[in-house]
């Protein structure tokens, strides 16, 4: 019997994304438009242990703010689309700048593995990445590779797996904003446990974003 | 609790927030997640003490310098059009002759009508098209090259402070250089402009880019009229479309949208051996395009135009219109037609003109037939180009402007404005040109 997984692709652009997404679906590609909107969607299948996993290419972006259409794509497919799991592409050579988004992604509770792309460029600058203590940090998996040599899709095919099949857990982070504005948080969050809303996104989260003024969560909020 | 109670506590925290530490509660929380980053970066990453010089950064000392930038930009996309026509000109003649072939196997078809249709109308409209795949493919090979390698965004960058001038972004200019493969896509990529004026900006004067529809007429003419200059004359249409597009975003910024223009740092991703699969991947996404519309809607609207021409129609609609297109040297029916199919797809230009000319055509091509049979000089020939390129966008460019505009007004606003523009471009080309020649 196979059965059936979602696994959603995020990235910054230029980290390698589409070369990982081709990696993993060959083929076996589908374009098409993101409901309402004339932002492409890619999507792609490809078969693994037993499982058929969908992969949903999101746009390339650098955080997950309400400022441009392609970030709130973005974000509400990783909410909304309840992917199985949610690959980062980092570009490892670029390792500051990118983990942004993963940082977001984990605030997000998502099921995250990082595929930390482009090794052989961090290797050329004679950059030293500890990715135990990187995967440690994050609490996710942390895959190496170098998708424009195809090394590496195997792993993470197998990482998604375990995901999956729970022999692995995301414990994620829990990040910390400062005493001021975690007694912001934790009085939002209290007014936000019992919102309709709550059911799809965490109340701390929504309490953030509301702190960061967040339209797309206030017109949400305001429409209940 | 009710949601206004929520908003109002929230604007509390804000205010409280603010007033505590001076920032807002959005940069305290960016703040506190690039804290963490840095944090774990200390622990987790170990760089060279002497960052080594990375050949990104030898490059960019040359294509990012103050002078040279823009003057090599120039010459890189000059070294294109040329390589581009030089290296395809046997490839498209090779075609032409293919079809003329097929033309002459059709002429013996019956009934004479059927032939007709066969061998004018459909041969050769869509083969007339049909020629100019190998420089398209060509150019699109040249464009995915500068996308996947990442000196399109060097382009925009050295761009970027002229673009500031005139009150836009260098990413707008990204989708300037876009728009030489389609003015759907380009427009499409405007997403990544965060400012709601620039982008509506750089989404009226998109259309104005050279794409790669357009190409076939100027192929077709230049190599008729300017034998000595293709690449040069070529060149100058993408030149003229780029200049247009800046003054009038310039002016529409000014009079139209104004107001605060967004500032952006330009990223500048390292330079990337490109990929044979990533740009032939992205040659195939443009250029399916074009064969795709080759096979529908021109086909369509050659045999349209051949069964209009077949029974007289044409030549009356021609004839009503042809008038207004005098004062700008080409008021021939033919051409009036050609114009009035080219806004389903500019391709049609060309189409309308292969089955009108049919049969006609020598051993000079289709080029030197309309030459002819028109009497037009290179300088019509010219004139003619610059409203093509200028004047009202494809159907389908019109459509996506009402989506991603989501207005009429600002539809309407685009067809009018280019129409008045291409037609005013034309008519001073054509007259002042002519007190010279």
């Amino acid at each position: 019997m196979k059965k059936q997984i979602t696994i959603a692709l995020a990235g910054n652009p230029n980290s390698g994304k589409s070369t990982v997404f081709n990696n993993l679906t060959g083929a076996r590609q589908h374009v098409g438009n993101w409901p309402g909107v004339t932002v492409e969607k890619k999507e792609g299948s490809c078969k693994y242990k037993g499982y058929s996993i969908k992969v949903v290419d999101l746009p390339g972006v650098y955080s997950l703010t309400a400022y441009s259409m392609d970030e709130v794509i973005a974000r509400d497919f990783v909410i909304d689309g309840k992917p199985d799991v949610v690959v980062d592409v980092v570009d490892a050579s670029n390792l500051e700048r990118n983990l942004y988004l993963a940082v977001q992604l984990l605030e997000m509770k998502a099921n995250l593995v990082v595929a930390l792309n482009m090794m052989d460029v961090a290797e050329s600058r004679e950059y030293g990445i500890n990715v135990n203590e990187l995967s440690r940090l994050l609490g996710a998996p942390v895959v190496p590779m170098v998708a424009a040599r195809d090394q590496g899709t195997q792993e993470l095919l197998d990482t998604i797996v375990d995901l999956v099949e729970g022999c692995r857990e995301v414990s994620g982070i829990r990040m910390q904003y400062g005493h001021d504005v975690e007694a912001e948080i934790s009085k939002l969050e209290r007014l936000l446990a019992d919102n309709s809303l709550a059911g799809d996104y965490s109340p701390r989260w929504l309490a953030i974003k509301l702190l960061e003024e967040d339209r797309q969560i206030i017109d949400k909020i305001g429409k209940q | 609790m009710d949601s206004r109670d929520i908003v109002r506590v929230k604007d509390e925290s804000l205010a409280h927030l603010r007033k505590v530490h001076g920032d807002d509660a959005e940069t305290l929380i960016a703040n506190a997640r690039y804290g963490f980053i840095s944090g774990l970066i200390q622990d987790v990453l170990k760089k060279p003490v002497v960052e080594k010089q990375t050949a990104t950064d030898v490059i960019d000392r040359l294509m990012l310098n103050r002078w040279l930038g823009i003057p090599i930009f120039l010459v890189v996309l000059y070294g294109i059009f040329q390589l581009a026509f030089t290296v395809s000109l046997p490839l498209t003649d090779g075609i032409n002759a293919g079809f003329d072939w097929l033309a002459r196997q059709a002429s013996g078809i019956s009934p004479t009508w059927l032939s007709s249709l066969v061998a004018d109308g459909i041969l050769g409209g869509v083969g007339a098209v049909l020629a100019f795949i190998p420089v398209i493919f060509l150019l699109y090979i040249a464009l995915s090259i500068l996308e996947d390698s990442g000196y399109l965004a060097r382009a925009a960058f050295v761009m970027d402070r002229l673009m500031h001038r005139i009150g836009l972004h260098g990413r707008s200019f990204v989708t300037f250089m876009l728009g030489f493969g389609c003015s759907v896509a380009a427009i499409m990529a405007t997403r990544t402009i965060e400012n709601p004026k620039d982008r509506l900006v750089t989404i009226l004067v998109t259309p104005l880019m050279s794409c790669g529809a357009r190409l076939p007429i100027y192929a077709l003419f230049a190599a008729a009229f300017f034998t000595a200059n293709q690449g040069l004359v070529v060149f100058s249409m993408y030149a003229i479309g780029v200049i247009m597009a800046i003054l009038l975003a310039w002016l529409f910024r000014k009079k139209l949208v104004s107001g605060e223009s967004g500032h952006f740092v330009m990223e500048l991703p390292p330079y990337r051996l490109p990929t044979v699969t990533g740009v032939l991947a992205h040659t195939w996404e443009r250029g399916w395009a074009f064969l795709s519309r080759a096979g529908t809607i021109i086909f369509v609207v050659v045999v349209f135009i051949w069964f209009l021409d077949y029974f007289g129609t044409l030549e009356y609609i021609g004839r009503a219109l042809a008038p207004v297109f005098s004062p700008a040297g080409f008021g021939q029916w033919q051409a009036a037609v050609a114009l009035i199919f080219g806004v389903l797809a500019k391709e049609t230009v060309v189409g309308t003109f292969g089955t009108l000319f049919a049969g006609a055509e020598g051993a000079g091509g289709l080029g030197q037939v309309i030459g002819m049979e028109l009497g037009w000089t290179p300088l019509i020939a010219f004139a003619f180009m610059v409203m093509v390129l200028l004047y009202i966008p494809c159907v389908a460019t019109l459509g996506i402007v009402r989506r991603e505009t989501n207005s009429w007004k600002w539809t309407c606003f685009t067809i009018i404005y280019t129409l008045v523009l291409g037609w005013t471009a034309a008519t001073l080309i054509y007259q002042v040109g002519s007190l010279f020649i």
